[in-house]
């Protein structure tokens, strides 16, 4: 896996590339709370993983619930196949905010 | 007279202080030698001595020892009699022991005094001791001021010292043993890592061989070893070296060695171990000798030759139940050089053939019984319907469960022409270590074994998913975070269902603990058996026998 962050319409885009597993969901993590930590309201793009496990689900859970603590958004863009099963799977697919772009996002917050 | 009294009480503030002192550095210092050092340098100052010396008890509490002194005369070193002399009836009375004539002392020892030129006047002696065990005895000699003579304010003082002189020495034993013991641990641990790496890693189903090693302790005298002869035959031996330990570790490696790499240009068994006989005979130290058991089996048409070295009965249960048991018909090894070793001969003819140590037959039920030849042939009778690998993990199981502690090593070798056919066809088994990195291969070699058997797409996604889950589980919650655990991973395809196996060696997890959470809350973690469970159509967590580990059987339905 691999991540970058980069700005997007007022929200850090934390775009994770690859498998997101045991190894290297810690990484995920850590760069999605430390934007919150900086209250950046956070997207994170999923739309080039090509799996997820419950680790990585974990992360993505963690920084919602952070970014609620902190009254920042958070939210998912372009869920790929792959990570939206593992999504549908955990039922959270219809606790995420989930768009197909940032864009998308941006429109829906109005 | 009130000078006087000023005086007093100046010389016995310096003394408490003293007293102090010297007791604040007992407690500080663990290093024996050097307590002692320092604590008599001071005594000899401050109680105004000639000469002190520390004696300890040694060799069975027959001897004293002088073990450090000060003074005109160095006596460290000498031994006396623990009977004798003043310092002796000072631990021998258990009492405080203050001369003030030596010349009309009965118990005191005018011989050293002769040998050294030195002249005892006067002896003030306290006795060590800790918790009411005697450790020797603290002596002081000839005050330098005033008449010469201690008094009794000495003394007491001198009892004070001797109690936390008593109780350093006790301290600085007892640390200097567990630095000892701590060492011996990890010695041993490096021995048993070596021994466990001389075992046949060979990937199971492999050769039709399967077989177990408990040690009692750190270190094994057990051994076992079985692998392919360039003539196709697979040759199989299990040993016991006499003697427990280290030295009979390196023995067995030894013998182990020689077997395996002699056994590969010496087809013929009992040229074989009339080599190793040989060659041990030329070599062991007296009283060492190994009992073994070697054994060809030849697949293509079934026979088995073997050769019993003084090692217990090896037991072969032929398809229909009956027993028969092979003596030993040769000499343990390492005792007669030249020693012959006559080949018994049968057909294994779908039977099964068991190797084992005298652990598995000395071992105790809790009325003291051993379980003996006729016990283990009722075990294995118990157990004969299992798979060979199930047979022998039930009836190493059964033996360590018996009741009392595990005194002796307990191997087992099974050999089964079946091992290996219930797990016909593997469609994977791999072996990895509990590292997250690994996960990536494990995925990939998983996904290529459920396509292999026909599953693609989403049903190939989730399948891999749980498989992940599963071992994620293991390198989490079994081996908690530690990366250098193994898992093996197993997957069968019996026609109707994809079988998946996890096992770990991990201490035995507690299984009430794993169980899917419900999703109404959300929160992280706890997802992995709740993915598990929403994949798979059925799966089980358990220990595996004799409590050496766990695993998580998972099945799905396919076709």
């Amino acid at each position: 896996m691999s991540y970058r962050v980069r700005d997007d319409s007022g929200y850090a885009v934390v775009e994770l590339t690859g498998e997101v597993d045991l190894s290297c969901s810690p990484e995920a993590r850590s760069a999605i709370l430390s934007c919150l930590k900086d209250t950046r309201n956070v997207l994170v793009d999923l739309s080039r993983v090509t799996y997820i496990d419950s680790s990585g689900v974990a992360s993505l859970v963690e920084g919602y619930q952070t970014a609620k603590k902190k009254k920042l958004k958070f939210g998912l863009v372009g869920v790929s196949g792959a990570a939206l099963n593992v999504l549908k799977l955990a039922r959270l697919d219809k606790v995420f905010p989930i768009h197909d772009t940032v864009a998308a996002r941006v429109k829906a917050d109005g | 007279m009130g000078g006087g009294m000023t005086q007093a009480r100046t010389r016995l503030e310096q003394r408490l202080e003293v007293l102090a002192e010297v007791i604040q550095s007992f407690a500080a210092s663990l290093d024996l030698r050097e307590t002692l050092r320092h604590a008599i340098a001071t005594f000899i100052e401050y109680m105004d001595a000639e000469a002190a010396s520390i004696f300890l008890l040694e060799k069975e509490e027959t001897e004293l020892v002088c073990q450090q002194c000060a003074g005109p005369v160095d006596i460290a070193g000498l031994r006396i009699p623990a009977h004798q002399g003043i310092v002796g009836k000072t631990v021998r009375e258990q009492r405080c022991q203050m001369v003030r004539d030596v010349q009309k002392e009965a118990a005191f020892m005018a011989a050293v005094d002769a040998d050294t030129g030195f002249v005892t006047r006067s002896i003030l002696c306290a006795p060590l001791t800790v918790r009411g065990q005697h450790i020797g005895a603290l002596e002081l000699i000839n005050k330098k001021s005033g008449d010469g003579l201690f008094d009794s304010e000495d003394e007491h003082i001198l009892i004070a010292l001797a109690a936390a002189a008593a109780l350093a020495i006790h301290n600085a034993r007892i640390a200097e043993a567990l630095v000892e013991q701590e060492r011996m641990r990890k010695e041993l641990e490096l021995v048993r890592e070596v021994q466990v790496n001389l075992l046949p890693r060979i990937a199971e189903g492999a050769l039709p061989v399967v077989a177990v090693n408990f040690p009692a302790r750190e270190v094994s005298g057990d051994f076992y070893d079985y692998f392919a002869l360039p003539d196709g035959r697979i040759h199989f031996n299990l040993a016991d070296v006499s003697g427990k330990g280290m030295n009979t570790a390196l023995w067995m490696a030894k013998t182990g060695g020689l077997l395996r790499c002699l056994a590969k240009t010496t087809p013929d068994l009992s040229a074989l171990v009339a080599k190793v006989n040989d060659e041990i005979c030329e070599t062991a130290s007296h009283g060492m000798f190994v009992t073994l058991v070697a054994g060809a089996l030849d697949p293509r048409d079934d026979t088995l030759t073997l050769v019993n070295a003084g090692h217990l009965p090896v037991l072969y249960r032929s398809r229909t139940g009956e027993f028969r048991e092979i003596e030993a018909q040769g000499p343990p090894v390492g005792v007669l050089p030249g020693a012959e070793f006559p080949i018994a001969r049968l057909a294994l003819d779908g039977g099964s053939l068991y190797l084992y140590t005298d652990g598995v037959t000395e071992a105790l039920d809790e009325e003291g019984r051993a379980l003996e030849t006729a016990g283990l042939m009722a075990l294995i009778k118990r157990y004969a319907g299992l798979n060979p690998r199930a047979r022998l993990e039930e009836l190493v199981g059964a033996v360590r469960r018996m009741g009392q502690k595990q005194r002796d090593d307990i191997t087992l070798m099974l050999v089964d022409r079946r091992v290996g056919a219930a797990m016909a066809n593997p469609l994977l088994e791999m072996r990895f270590r509990s590292d997250p990195a690994d996960l990536k291969e494990v995925r990939q070699r998983v996904r290529e074994a459920v396509v292999r058997s026909g599953c693609g797409g989403e049903l190939a996604d989730s399948l891999v998913l749980a498989v992940n889950e599963a071992c994620m589980n293991v390198m989490q919650h079994a081996y908690r975070g530690d990366c250098s655990g193994e898992i093996i991973l197993e997957i069968l395809n019996n026609g109707r269902e994809l079988e998946f196996e996890v096992r770990d060696f991990a201490a035995p997890v507690d299984i009430g603990s794993i169980k899917p959470r419900a999703l109404d809350e959300v929160r992280p973690g706890g997802l992995g058996t709740h993915f598990i469970q929403t994949i798979m159509d059925d799966w089980v967590y358990g220990h595996l026998p004799a409590e050496c580990g766990n695993y998580l059987k998972m099945k799905k339905k396919i076709g």
